[in-house]
Formats: structure tokens, C-alpha cells, sequence
């Protein structure tokens, strides 16, 4: 049974969707709900299993049909996917839990859709083929299409109009992409394609860069980089607080294929260092830009939206400097950005809805009938966001300080410091509108539920456990980087020695095909 | 005073170790925390931070105790206390931190707690404004300070506090050394409100005066004045370490100086004085002669006593009288004797009168400063702008104490007509903490050698980075300079107190500016310009962000085009027929008027069913049958879709486009067609390495089926099929919510006003689609059985049942379809993808991985003979998948015309 | 040949993404639709152009590469579940927004940009 394990982050929540569709209507409420809970709560366990099994440093392969790489489609498990995997149920469960108190019945099959998200996800960070890696993206786009606009409403379906089309032409370019790289390598099994890639005369490999510069475009549409982010902070703040909150996983999606790519497929090839460059200006102006939107914000969603940008263009601007350290970094910090925005999402809306009329904007408004408790949730997550101390974005953010080196610094240094004091201006703004500018007179609706407060407790206690378990944790982290480093490894384990030696020499002599 | 248990027991620990640290030695504990940052917990206790320890934890008790009065009782006590010990073991941690990260991260939770306690009556304006203002601030200084620790750590190797104080010689040596000093001291200057960042200590003081005595003039705000004493062995001893801390210590120390003299505000004329004093000990670390740096520790807990001793008493008259207006204020002294007390001897240490340590202390500066040579010829002017300094500190704190006990009250006429005030001094629980504070600032004055001479001589030698000096200090030093100059001084002060009038009718001549106004007023400018940016970027016109990405992925596939050598590859091209040629040129006309046509809906989509019937054709003449199955099929379904839903949008919409933007538009069309037809080329001309070999060669004896196709679709990469038939239930479970509870436009008639017929069931389409239906069913039979070997499938046998299917809703109506026909789409749809999970999941039980098939010849009684496999129990599921699925999503759309609705409660 | 078929491939999508950049919810579908097609045709090029060669074993000599057959089919499915659902959406974003324009009612009002 356990070598089946690795499947079971995409089959238990497709199992708990199909269950949770048949019995619609036909169990209350409550108990889809208990249904769903306990499913990603179990989604959790089996992804820590993964994580205990990867942390061990060996990369696990799952044939699917039993039919060998590179025929048939493989899953990988190395420690990325693994923190990946356990993040994403992490997250999963704040987010669903607080659904549970009522925002799941404002439109159909929410928590079914959910579970497909979860299972779209799941698929994608755990996939060694690059077309199966397309499908995995088209489930979870479905599923956060669906999710987006569920409720409906004019904001949400309009916001969810420009997410669909611009990702559908996104699907588009995919399959331009994929096309170009089968054609060019004759194989879909990413290792393989390491390998093959690392073996091309000079001529194909331009077609390589070709489509393999196409594929980071479309990931970096996902990951919501400059120039193709505009329509994040819309959709973010349109969409249902849970919902949202999720969505704070789907950007590191794109980070993720992005990573994979270059630490994979691209490893050493032509096609890497201009996927560099690409990622390193746009996301530092990514960066910028969102410390700028953050600024400007004037509904705390909308903020939100644009804190996810940064942790964007962090991140992406550290995965183009592939170094081990960099990448060390960037996976520490990720977890912790992932989870404190979605917890802000949720904290938003519990805020909103205390505050009647006024809502989420920043302006002053009635006093919030449980100003100290949504307070105090609010303080701990500003300071996390904002990188303060001490929660984990402060050690987060100087582990990629200390990570860029040489003339790197003279551009990512002051950007991220002056993106984490824009943080702190806004929070702090809106923290002083929303719990000390406000008029007398109580709105004594929207009490937070004990299912909604454990969601939010549950995200948030990432940010001092991420803290005081920081020396695991890194050295986690950096044993995921070194891992990604050695992409013969890989390719030998999956492929045989001869294989990966045929990479391996590749890689020494960078840009020399034989 | 529960909450005083934690402080004592922490002092007492402190005393324990106090002996050892005197006598020279350094306290450390280290626990690993962060390897890989260079983050330990380590902490560390010499002199500086003995000192530092001591005056946090003993005025902070003092405070404590105070603030348990001060509040009244139907405030936050709780929070507030919080607070202040969340400030507190910050504070600690600053001082003992032996880790320059740690040293950070306390850094930065001073900032934190700072900004609630000033914020903690957050419902005054003022209170919000000067909270934000000192958090931007400080925590941009912190940003500094932070890029600063990670260049000296660098410069270093390592962040232990201990190694980076050895290697003083390497930091200055290094290249980075100006930027590092830059940083640290943007740091150290915003925390310490040295100028020009000092205008958010005033506007701090709309903080509960507890808090204003512990953070901003005893503690917090010598966080700064520690840091540059701590690193001064690493970094001080050369020109520009002690010109920058010269210069800025000097012109603080004349400009609070200045100001606190014309301040009308009680607390703020103590901030201004704060300014002042942090200053001073700024400007002596920067003198940096051993003696120098000495004062500046002996200043430090000279300022603590009795600034604290003074905003104590601030905060009781403040408490008492209701107003901290100088001008009001008045004539006390009858009326609050010990409050008098305690702010005449805490006032009179502040302007340097003997016998008390303010004196000390400042002869020691007096006397460095005649010493010293920083500014090269120019030091003379040292000397004598301290010595204004010093003048001016005499006569705002003799004013200050004048205005206050001796003074008549100033009032206005209506504040006449009100019988005056009538105040007493408070319970001794406010009194206490004050009047011990100032008590001890006489008593070091008196005994400083054995009250106060063996901490600061510890603390100097940790700040000195040697134990070398033998510190003396006491009361009379003879007949010398400085005490010529402090007579001057106090002098100068008693003049200049006769002339305030009159230096105040000067200060007025130029505009006083309110700091914390400007600051907003700043920030909001900031704003509306990121507004302005944020909306020029954002313009929420989703073809713009569509022309972006094309652009980019124009861009970068261009990039790999670019470094192609030559376009056509080797293998070359095939030779052309005229059926290809009619195709090609058939393919271009529909596609191309489809695109211009799109203004006129039903001709577009006619044009579009061209161009799929084309590449249905295209796909059969390239030998690919599945395909153009698959693709005429879809192709059959997508146009009743469209067509259904063209229903409810408008026919015709109005021209609303620029020349410019169609040019726009075309162009980039073009380039990327022209871009992905010089892909293709590329691609098509070149060898291709590839694995099929494999899949022609395995298919019936591994996967058991001579359809390569199905066979790599149900097997080889089955999973693949999984994932899509579970976008397409996604699709129908997404559609579904998407048409709950919609609200449509429903046209009466057609684009020219013709009303739609009465007739709503045709009637020769009924017959049809009810003699079609069976024929339609046995197809997909037909198709799905040999879909393993010919060309077919479960997925084609799904479209067709769905579309003979939709043909009866079309023709009959959807009440007289669901009547026959009461199944619930969606659960077929979810059954079919439980039968393919289930065929999936089969394969554990035999051990295999996920969705591995089998198959077999199996014999059967009376039938024989029959081949079995499994992956036809997956393509069941598919079938059953797409039939719910495109049912699901039809049906709805479908009924959504008529009266029903879709709803939850299916059948 | 070849030069022929990238050719028609090149205006399905030129054809498409001038579609895919006008203002209205329609024929920015028709746009998906024709750059679908396109897709499609290259995705299937890849395993080059073939006459007469089924992937199917017994009925030709030197069979085609039948992987991009397959990934076509489910390139092909999966577009026709995003289309349904895009046209869908764009009648709720009819009905919710009170006009077909991509932008809703905000775009209606800027006329032409």
C-alpha cells in the first residue's frame, strides 16, 4: 500500500468530490460539510507521510499503468513537491473550515468543486510529464473558475470573465509550447526531456528556447508576474474570502512550474539563462509595482491582492538567481507568505462584514463589534506579512537578503525593503482606520463563528511555528535546493546511470551541445 | 502588581550576575537557532548591557508601579500592561542580544510595541498620526539597519556579536565600510530621533505619560545611542564614524535644545529636551576619546533618572490639573509640594546644576570638548556651541520649573470667570516612583564614585572595546574651564529665561511647521501618486491585458526564433496536391471571414463550423481517423452550444472601435501568426527524435488493443484521459452554478423585430430526432466496442448519445424529455468518472500502480472465447463522463429558456 | 506541403487573436474557438504529416507517431469543456453586467479604447 501513497493526493480529494456530488441533496448540510473537512484533514496526513518520505533525500517515482518512464506517464516526489503538496493541504483546511460557516452554500457544489481544485493542484506538483502537467492545469483552472464565481454577483462574474479569457488563451500558448518542445525533443517525461534537451545540436535547441521561453510566459501568467498580473488584485478581491484565501497557493502553481522547468527541463541548456533574465527584471518590477499598488490600495482585499504580488515578484526574482542558497530561501519564505495571505483574505472578511456599510474599504466606519479579537488576529498577520519580527517573514526575508550576492543586491536589496516598508505604511493605515478611527455605535452582525476563528487560528499559527522550528525548517529547505541542484540525480534515478551521465556532461560544459 | 513579579525577579537575576560583569567579565549564553541564517540565540552580558539592563528593568518597574494608578479604571489596564512588558523583554533582548540578526529582530518589536502603546488611545487623531508617524520612522530606519547588519556581518564573517567586535580592523578595511556606517546610523539616528529624523519623538506624546517616560525618554529612544556605543569598536575610531556622530550630535543637541526652550506643551518641551540630550550623548561617542565615550555611558543613566523622574511628573500634574499647557499651568508649588519636590531636583539635574549627575556629567562633555580635534581647525566652534547648548538646556529647564510652581497661570477671560484651580498632590502610589527617581539623581551627584563610577566604568570599557581606563569622577574638580563654562551657562540660561518674550517674538518670525502634518500630508501625496500609477496600469480593460500577452509571448518565442540558423530544417518538404491546396485556401477564406464577420453572429459561427469541418478533413487526410471523429463531433455539440447561447446576447452590437486600435489589433494578430507558422515550419522541416517506436510496438501485446490511439489514451497514458474527462464533469459542475439563479435577457423576437414562432416543438424535427435517437445509440455502441481496435472510443460514443439526446429536448421540449428520461446528469457524469477511479483503484489490489490495465482472452459458456480489458471498463467511464457532462451543460443552458430553472434539487 | 500547412495555421491564429483583442464576449469566443484550432493543428504537426499511415496496427505499413493523436484528443476535449464554459459565462456575464462588452457596463461607457 504505501507505494501508493503517492498517489493518493490526487485521488482522495477526487474521491471525496465524487462522494460529496453523489450525496448532494441527499445529506444536510452539516454533514458535507463534516465530509469535507475530515477529507482534507486526512489530505493532510497523507501528504505529512510524503513529506517524512522525501525528506529521507531520495526523488520517488509512481508509474501510472505500470508502464515505464518515458512512456508512460510518471509522478515524481522529491522534497519540492512534497512541501508543495503539504502546503497547499495546509492551507486547504483554514480555507475550508472557514467556508463551513456559511460561505459554501451561497452557490452549488462548493465543496465538491474544492476538493477537484485541491485534486488539480495536487496533480500538478506532483507530475513528471509535461502534458499530463497541462491537464493538471486545466483542472485546477476549471475548479478556481467555478470557485471565483461562486455566489455570483457582478464583481466576481466580471473579474471572472477577464480571469477565464486571459487564462484560456494562456491554455492556448500551452499547447503552442508543448508542441514546439515534443516536436523539438520527441518526448514528454520531464527528466527524459532534461536529458534529451541536453543533447540537441544547436539548431534544435533554439527551438527549445523558443518553446521554452513560450511555456514561462504562460507560467508566469499563472504566477501573475509584469506585465500579465493586472488581473490578479480584480479577481482576488472579487472572490469569495475562502476562495480567495486559497488562491494564494495558485500563484506558486506558476512558481513552481517555473522552478521545475529551470531546475529540470532547462537545467543548463541555452533556454536558461534568458528565462533568467526574464524572471529577474520582471519579477523585481513586479516587486515594485505591487509595493506601489499596495500603496494605493483603498479596500483591504484589494491590498491583500497586491501583498500577494509582491511575494510574486520575491519570489520569482530569487528563482532567477539559481543558487542553492537563493532557492533555500525562497522555500522558506513561501510557505509562510502562502499562508498569511490567506489568512488575511479570511481575516478581511471577517472585518468586513462587522463593519456593516463601510466594509473592507478604508474609511472610517462604525466600530467593529469584536474589535480586540479581530484586532489582535489582524496585528499578528500585518506583522508576518510585513516581515517584522517576530513572526517568520522577517527570518524569510533575510535568509534572501543573505542569499543575492554581488551586484544582484544593488537592485533586489532596496526593492524588497522598501516593498516591506510600503507593507507597514498600508497595514499600518488600515489597521488605525479599521481599530481605533471608528465612530461609536456597535454593527452587532457577522460574530465570528468558532469554525471560521479556528480557520484563521490554524493559518496563522504558521507564522511562529515557521519561527521556532526555523532551524529544521531551513535546513529543509536548503536540502530541497541542493536537491533541485543535482537534476542527473533525477534523471539516473528514473532513467538509468547511462542516461544521466549523458546529461551530467552537459551540464558541466553549459551552452556546448556535442 | 502581579505584573511587577516578572521585572523584580528579572533584576535580581541580573544582580546575581551584576559582581562578575563588574569586575570585567562578559555573560553569554548561546543556543543554535538558525545555522543556516547565522541566527543563534545568544545573549550576552557586559557592561553596556548590564547598564542598559539595569535602567530598563528598574525604572521599568518604577513605571509599572506608576502606570497601576495613572490609568483610570474603566481603561484597558490589561492590554496596556501587555504592552509594556512585550516592550520591556524586547528591550532586553536588544541590549543582551549577542547576535546581530537577534539584535535586529528585538530592534524591530521595539518599533511594534512603540507604535501600540502611542496608539493606545487610538481614538484621538493625533494619537493615530503620531503611532503611524514613529512606526514609519523607526522601522524605516530598522530596513536600513537590517541591510547595514547584513553588510557587517559580511564584512565580518559571522553575525556573533563577539567575532564582529574583534574584527573591527577587517570592517574598516573593507569596501562596504562607508555604506555600513551609513546604514547602522540611518538606523541608530531615526530610533535615537537624532536630526533630521527627530520630529516623530514629539508627536509620540500622544502616548499615556508612563509610556512617554519609559519608551521615549528613557529607554526606547537610547536604543539607538546602545547600538552606536555596542559597535563602536567595530566601526568607530576613524574620521568619518566620528564626524558623522559629531556634527549630527551637535546640531540635535542645539536644535531640541532650541526648541524645548520655546515649547508651550509640558510634554513636549520634555521630548524637544529628549532630543536634546540624545544629542549630547551622540556628540560624545563621536568625540570618542576614552574619557568621552565614558560620559556618554554616565550620561545615559544620568538622562534616564531624571528625564523619567520629570515625565512622571509630568503625567501627575497632567492627571491632576487636566492640562499640560505651560501658559495655564501656574503657582503649583502651594498646592502640589512633593510634586514640586520631585520636579525641582529632577529639573535642576536636567540643566546641569550641581551637585547633581547632570552636572557631572556635563563638565565631563565641557571638558572633552575643549579637547578634542575632530573638525580639525574648526573644533574650536565645539566648545562653544556645546556651551549654547548648555545655555539654552538651563533655560528651558528653569523655565520649565519657573512656568510651573512660581509663575502666575496666564489665562484667557473666560477661564478667569471660572473659580481656579484646585489640585493637591496625588496618592503616593504616583508619587513614589518619581520622587525616588529624582532622589537618586541627587544621590549619584553626591556619591558618584560609589553609587554610579564601577557600572559606567564597566559599560565604558565594553563600549571602548578594552578595559584600560580607571575612571574617576566626582563633584570638584578644581578651578578649570568647565566649570568657568557652566557658570557662563547657567548664567546665559538665567538671561535668556528673562528674554523668552523675546526670543519667542523671533522664533514666531519664521512659520512653525507641524511634523506630523507635513509627515501625513507627505504620505498621503505618496499615495495619490501610487493611485495615479496603480490606475494607469490597471486600467481594467481586459484587451489591453490580452494584447500583453500576446506581445509577450510574440516576444519570446521571437527570441528563439531569432537564434534559429536557418528556417527550413533538413528533412525538407513534401510535395503538394490540389486537394491540399483547395483545403488550405478553403480553411483560410473561413477563417479569415469569420474573423472580419464578427459583427454579424450567425455568420461568424457559420464560418467557424467551416474551419472545423476543415480540420476534421485535414486530420482525416493526415491519418489521424480518431481525430476527425472526435473533432467532427465536438464540432456538432459547440454549435448548438454557441447558437443556444447567441439566443441571449445581442445580434448585433454597435461599432465602437477606433481605426487605430483595429490597426493595433491586426498587426499583432499578424505577427503572432506569422510567428507560430514560422514555428510550425521550423518544427515540420526538422527530424523528430521521438518515442513512438515504443507505443506502435507495445500496443497489442502490453496494452491488448491495434488502435495505437485509444490504446495510448486508456493506457499508456490513461491518466491523462482521467484528468480530462474530470475537466469535463468540472465543466458541467461549473456551468451548473454559473446558470443558478441567473437572471436573462430574454428576446422577444430576432434582430429585425420578427417574433420568434408560437410553433415551439417543430414538429418534423421531433419525428426525426425520435427516429434517430436508436440509430444514434447503436452507433455509439458500434463505436465504443471497437474503439480499442479501429477508430473510435468511448469519448466519440459519448457525443453521440449526448447529441442524439439533445435532439429529443430540442424537438419534444425539456418537460416531455425529463418525464421519459428522469436521470440526473450530473450524477452520470460523476458516475463515470467513479467507474474510471474505481477501474483505477482496481489495480491496488493486484498490486499494480494506479490505473494499470489488464486483459485477457476469457471463456465464456456457450459464448467462447472473448478478449477483455480492463481499460474498456475505463473507457466506460469516459463515456459516461461525457455523456452526463455535455448533457449537464446543454440541458441547463437549454432550460434556462423556458420557465425552469436549474436548481440543487435534482431529481 | 509543410510550408502550406503552417501557413493555415498561422492565419487560425492570426484570425484568432484578432478576434480574442475585440471588446465584445462573443467574438472573443469565436477567437478561442479558431485559436483552439490552431493549437490543435500544430500540437498534431508535431509528429510530423503523414498520408495514409493510421496509428493503427495492421491497417498501415509504417504507422504515424499516434502520441500526438492522443494528446490532440485530449487537447480537443478539454478546449470543448472550457469553451462550453466560457460561453456560458459569457451569457451570466450578460444577464449580471447588462451588456456583452468584456469590460461589463464600465467598458460600455469608456467607448472605444
Amino acid at each position: 500500500m504505501s507505494q501508493h501513497l503517492i498517489a493518493l493526493p490526487i485521488v482522495l480529494p477526487m474521491l471525496a468530490a465524487l462522494v460529496l456530488v453523489l450525496l448532494a441533496g441527499r445529506i444536510p448540510d452539516r454533514h458535507q460539510r463534516l465530509l469535507s473537512v475530515a477529507f482534507t484533514a486526512l489530505l493532510v496526513l497523507v501528504n505529512l507521510a510524503l513529506l517524512s518520505r522525501a525528506s529521507g533525500g531520495e526523488v520517488a517515482f509512481y508509474a501510472l499503468g505500470n508502464w515505464q518512464a518515458p512512456f508512460g506517464i510518471v509522478l515524481m516526489l522529491d522534497r519540492l513537491s512534497a512541501l508543495m503538496l503539504t502546503l497547499t493541504s495546509v492551507l486547504a483546511v483554514g480555507c475550508v473550515l472557514f467556508a463551513c460557516a456559511g460561505d459554501d452554500t451561497r452557490g452549488s457544489y462548493f465543496h465538491a468543486l474544492f476538493q477537484l481544485q485541491l485534486m488539480g493542484l495536487d496533480g500538478a506538483f506532483l507530475t513528471g510529464d509535461i502534458f499530463n502537467l497541462f491537464v493538471f492545469f486545466e483542472i485546477l483552472l476549471l475548479a478556481s473558475y467555478a470557485l471565483l464565481m461562486h455566489g455570483g454577483g457582478k464583481a466576481r462574474i466580471g473579474a471572472g470573465l477577464h480571469y477565464v479569457v486571459l487564462n484560456m488563451t494562456g491554455s492556448a500558448l500551452f499547447l503552442v509550447a508543448l508542441g514546439v518542445l515534443y516536436g523539438a525533443t520527441g518526448t514528454l517525461n520531464m527528466a527524459d526531456m532534461a536529458r534529451r534537451v541536453a543533447s540537441l545540436s544547436s539548431d534544435q535547441t533554439a527551438l527549445v528556447t523558443a518553446g521554452g521561453l513560450l511555456l514561462i510566459v504562460v507560467f508566469s501568467l499563472k504566477a501573475a508576474l509584469l506585465p500579465l498580473y493586472f488581473w490578479l488584485p480584480h479577481a482576488y478581491a472579487a472572490a469569495p474570502a475562502p476562495v480567495a484565501a486559497l488562491f494564494a497557493i495558485m500563484t506558486k502553481v506558476g512558481l513552481y512550474a517555473i522552478l521545475r522547468m529551470q531546475t529540470l527541463v532547462f537545467a543548463g541548456s541555452p533556454a536558461a539563462p534568458a528565462i533568467d533574465t526574464w524572471l529577474w527584471w520582471s519579477g523585481l518590477a513586479t516587486l515594485a509595482l505591487a509595493a506601489v499598488g499596495v500603496l494605493a490600495a483603498r479596500d483591504l482585499r484589494t491590498l491583500i491582492a497586491y501583498l500577494v504580488l509582491i511575494s510574486v515578484g520575491t519570489l520569482l526574482a530569487g528563482t532567477a538567481l539559481q543558487s542553492p542558497a537563493a532557492n533555500a530561501a525562497l522555500l522558506y519564505y513561501l510557505p509562510h507568505t502562502t499562508l498569511i495571505c490567506g489568512a488575511l483574505f479570511l481575516i478581511a472578511e471577517l472585518i468586513g462584514r462587522q463593519r456593516g456599510k463601510a466594509g473592507t474599504h478604508l474609511v472610517r466606519g462604525r466600530r467593529l463589534y469584536q474589535r480586540f479579537l479581530l484586532g489582535g488576529l489582524f496585528l499578528v498577520a500585518a506583522i508576518a506579512v510585513a516581515g517584522l519580527p517576530p513572526m517568520a517573514g522577517a527570518l524569510g526575508k533575510l535568509m534572501l537578503l543573505q542569499a543575492v550576492e554581488g551586484s544582484a543586491r544593488l537592485w533586489f536589496w532596496p526593492l524588497l525593503l522598501l516593498a516591506g516598508l510600503c507593507t507597514l505604511v498600508a497595514l499600518s493605515r488600515a489597521g488605525s482606520v479599521f481599530f481605533w478611527a471608528s465612530y461609536r455605535g456597535e454593527v452587532a452582525t457577522g460574530r465570528v463563528s468558532r469554525t471560521q476563528l479556528s480557520g484563521v487560528l490554524w493559518l496563522l499559527a504558521s507564522a511562529p511555528l515557521l519561527v521556532l522550528f526555523g532551524g529544521p525548517m531551513s535546513a529543509f529547505t536548503l536540502a530541497t535546493a541542493q536537491q533541485l541542484a543535482q537534476p542527473q540525480a533525477v534523471i539516473a534515478e528514473l532513467l538509468g546511470d547511462a542516461a544521466a551521465a549523458q546529461a551530467s556532461q552537459f551540464h558541466e560544459i553549459p551552452g556546448e551541445a556535442p | 502588581m502581579a505584573t511587577l513579579v516578572a521585572p523584580l525577579l528579572a533584576l535580581a537575576l541580573l544582580l546575581i550576575q551584576a559582581p562578575a560583569v563588574l569586575a570585567g567579565d562578559v555573560v553569554t549564553l548561546q543556543l543554535a537557532w538558525m545555522p543556516l541564517l547565522g541566527l543563534d540565540l545568544a545573549l550576552r552580558l557586559d557592561g553596556l548591557a548590564l547598564l542598559f539592563a539595569l535602567l530598563i528593568l528598574g525604572i521599568g518597574t518604577l513605571i509599572l508601579y506608576y502606570s497601576g494608578d495613572y490609568l483610570s479604571a474603566d481603561e484597558d489596564d490589561g492590554r496596556f500592561l501587555a504592552y509594556m512588558m512585550l516592550f520591556m523583554a524586547s528591550m532586553l533582548g536588544i541590549v543582551v542580544a549577542d547576535n546581530l540578526l537577534l539584535l535586529w529582530l528585538f530592534w524591530e518589536l521595539t518599533s511594534i510595541a512603540s507604535f501600540l502603546l502611542i496608539g493606545f488611545w487610538g481614538s484621538h487623531s493625533d494619537a493615530r498620526r503620531g503611532a503611524r508617524m514613529a512606526l514609519t520612522v523607526t522601522s524605516a530606519g530598522g530596513l536600513a539597519l537590517l541591510a547595514g547588519f547584513l553588510l557587517l556581518g559580511q564584512a565580518a564573517g559571522s553575525f556573533a556579536l563577539g567575532e564582529v567586535l574583534a574584527a573591527g580592523d577587517a570592517i574598516r578595511a573593507s569596501d562596504h565600510y562607508p555604506l555600513i556606517v551609513a546604514l547602522v546610523l540611518v538606523g541608530a539616528f531615526t530610533k535615537s530621533a537624532q536630526f533630521p529624523f527627530h520630529f516623530w519623538l514629539p508627536h509620540a506624546m500622544a502616548a499615556p505619560t508612563p509610556v512617554s517616560a519609559y519608551l521615549h525618554s528613557a529607554t526606547m529612544v537610547k536604543a539607538g545611542v546602545f547600538l552606536m556605543a555596542r559597535l563602536n569598536p567595530a566601526l568607530g575610531d576613524t574620521a568619518l564614524w566620528s564626524l558623522c556622530l559629531t556634527l549630527t550630535g551637535l546640531t540635535t543637541l542645539l536644535y531640541g535644545a532650541w526648541f524645548a526652550l520655546l515649547e508651550r506643551d509640558l510634554k513636549g518641551l520634555l521630548a524637544f529636551s529628549t532630543v536634546s540630550h540624545l544629542g549630547l550623548i551622540t556628540l560624545l561617542l563621536g568625540l570618542g576619546s576614552p574619557l568621552a565615550l565614558a560620559a556618554a555611558t554616565f550620561h545615559i543613566l544620568n538622562h534616564a533618572t531624571f528625564k523619567a523622574a520629570l515625565f512622571l511628573g509630568a503625567g501627575i500634574i497632567d492627571h491632576e490639573t487636566g492640562t499640560r499647557d505651560l501658559d495655564r499651568l501656574g503657582a503649583l508649588w502651594s498646592m502640589m509640594p512633593l510634586t514640586g519636590t520631585l520636579t525641582l531636583l529632577a529639573g535642576a539635574a536636567m540643566a546641569g546644576l550641581p551637585p547633581f549627575n547632570g552636572f557631572l556629567s556635563k563638565e565631563m562633555l565641557l571638558g572633552e570638548s575643549l579637547e578634542t580635534d575632530v573638525l580639525g581647525t574648526l573644533s574650536v566652534i565645539i566648545p562653544l556651541l556645546v556651551l549654547l547648548g548648555a545655555t539654552l538646556s538651563v533655560a528651558y529647564s528653569l523655565r520649565l520649573m519657573w512656568r510651573l510652581f512660581f509663575a502666575a497661570p496666564r489665562r484667557s477671560r473666560e477661564q478667569k470667570a471660572l473659580p481656579p484651580m484646585a489640585v493637591h498632590d496625588p496618592a503616593p502610589g504616583l508619587l513614589a516612583p518619581g520622587l525616588s527617581l529624582a532622589a537618586l539623581s541627587l544621590l549619584v551627584g553626591l556619591f558618584p564614585m560609589a553609587l554610579a563610577a564601577p557600572l559606567v566604568q564597566a559599560a565604558s570599557w565594553a563600549v571602548q572595546g578594552e578595559a584600560t581606563l580607571e575612571l574617576h569622577l566626582t563633584l570638584w574638580h578644581g578651578l578649570n574651564w568647565p566649570l568657568a563654562m557652566s557658570l557662563l551657562a547657567i548664567a546665559g540660561g538665567v538671561v535668556a529665561l528673562r528674554q523668552h518674550r523675546r526670543l519667542a517674538q523671533i522664533a514666531a518670525l519664521f512659520s512653525p511647521r507641524d511634523a506630523s502634518r507635513s509627515f501625513e500630508a507627505a504620505v498621503l501625496r505618496v499615495i495619490k501618486a501610487s493611485l495615479w500609477l496603480t490606475q494607469r496600469l490597471e486600467t481594467g480593460s481586459l484587451q489591453r491585458y490580452q494584447a500583453l500577452l500576446i506581445l509577450c509571448a510574440l516576444a519570446m518565442a521571437g527570441i528563439g526564433l531569432v537564434k534559429l540558423d536557418t528556417l527550413t530544417g533538413a528533412a525538407g518538404m513534401q510535395s503538394l496536391d490540389a486537394m491540399l491546396v483547395l483545403g488550405a485556401a478553403l480553411t483560410v477564406f473561413a477563417a479569415i471571414s469569420s474573423a472580419l464577420s464578427h459583427r454579424w453572429r450567425l455568420v461568424s459561427i457559420l464560418m467557424l463550423s467551416v474551419v472545423g469541418l476543415m480540420v476534421s478533413l485535414a486530420f482525416v487526410r493526415f491519418s489521424a481517423p480518431d481525430l476527425a471523429l472526435t473533432q467532427l463531433s465536438v464540432e456538432v455539440v459547440t454549435m448548438i452550444l454557441m447558437i443556444l447561447a447567441l439566443f441571449f446576447l445581442p445580434q448585433r452590437p454597435p461599432l465602437l472601435v477606433s481605426g487605430r486600435r483595429i490597426l493595433r489589433d491586426l498587426v499583432l494578430a499578424t505577427a503572432l501568426g506569422l510567428v507560430t507558422a514560422m514555428l510550425n515550419y521550423a518544427l515540420l522541416t526538422r527530424e523528430r527524435p521521438a518515442i513512438a517506436d515504443y507505443f506502435l510496438r507495445e500496443s497489442v501485446p502490453g496494452g491488448g488493443g491495434a488502435n495505437v490511439v485509444n490504446v495510448i489514451l486508456v493506457d499508456f497514458r490513461g491518466f491523462d484521459t482521467f484528468g480530462e474527462i474530470t475537466v469535463l464533469t468540472l465543466a458541467g459542475l461549473a456551468t451548473f452554478g454559473l446558470l443558478h439563479g441567473l437572471k436573462l435577457f430574454m428576446p422577444a423576437g430576432n434582430v429585425e423585430g420578427i417574433r420568434w414562432s408560437p410553433q415551439r416543438y417543430p414538429l418534423i424535427l421531433a419525428v426525426i430526432s425520435q427516429l434517430l435517437l436508436p440509430l444514434a445509440l447503436l452507433v455509439s455502441v458500434n463505436i465504443f466496442l471497437r474503439g480499442h481496435n479501429q477508430p473510435g472510443g468511448g469519448f466519440v460514443a459519448g457525443l453521440i448519445t449526448a447529441t442524439a439526446l439533445i435532439l429529443q429536448y430540442m424537438a419534444r421540449g425539456h418537460a416531455w424529455t425529463r418525464t421519459r428520461l428522469p436521470i440526473s446528469y450530473p450524477i452520470v457524469a460523476v458516475s463515470g468518472l467513479a467507474v474510471a477511479l474505481a477501474t483505477g483503484l482496481g489495480s491496488w489490489l493486484f498490486g499494480y500502480p494506479f490505473l494499470t490495465s489488464a486483459f485477457g482472452h476469457f471463456h465464456l459458456p456457450l459464448i467462447g472465447d472473448i478478449e477483455l480489458a480492463t481499460a474498456m471498463l475505463f473507457d466506460l467511464g469516459v463515456f459516461l463522463a461525457v455523456v452526463g457532462a455535455t448533457l449537464m451543460i446543454l440541458v441547463n443552458l437549454g432550460r434556462v429558456t423556458t420557465i425552469h430553472r436549474p436548481s440543487l434539487e435534482e431529481p | 506541403m509543410e510550408a502550406l500547412f503552417s501557413l493555415v495555421v498561422g492565419v487560425l491564429t492570426a484570425s484568432g487573436v484578432y478576434l480574442l483583442l475585440r471588446a465584445r464576449t462573443f467574438p472573443v469566443i469565436i477567437g478561442l474557438s479558431l485559436l483552439s484550432y490552431a493549437v490543435n493543428l500544430f500540437l498534431f504537426s508535431s509528429g510530423g504529416l503523414r498520408t495514409n499511415a493510421a496509428p493503427v496496427i495492421g491497417a498501415s505499413l509504417a504507422p504515424t507517431d499516434p502520441l500526438p493523436h492522443a494528446l490532440v484528443l485530449t487537447a480537443i476535449v478539454i478546449g470543448f469543456a472550457m469553451t462550453a464554459f466560457v460561453v456560458i459565462l459569457a451569457v451570466r456575464a450578460r444577464s449580471e453586467l447588462g451588456s456583452d462588452h468584456v469590460d461589463g457596463q464600465h467598458g460600455e461607457e469608456e467607448g472605444p479604447r
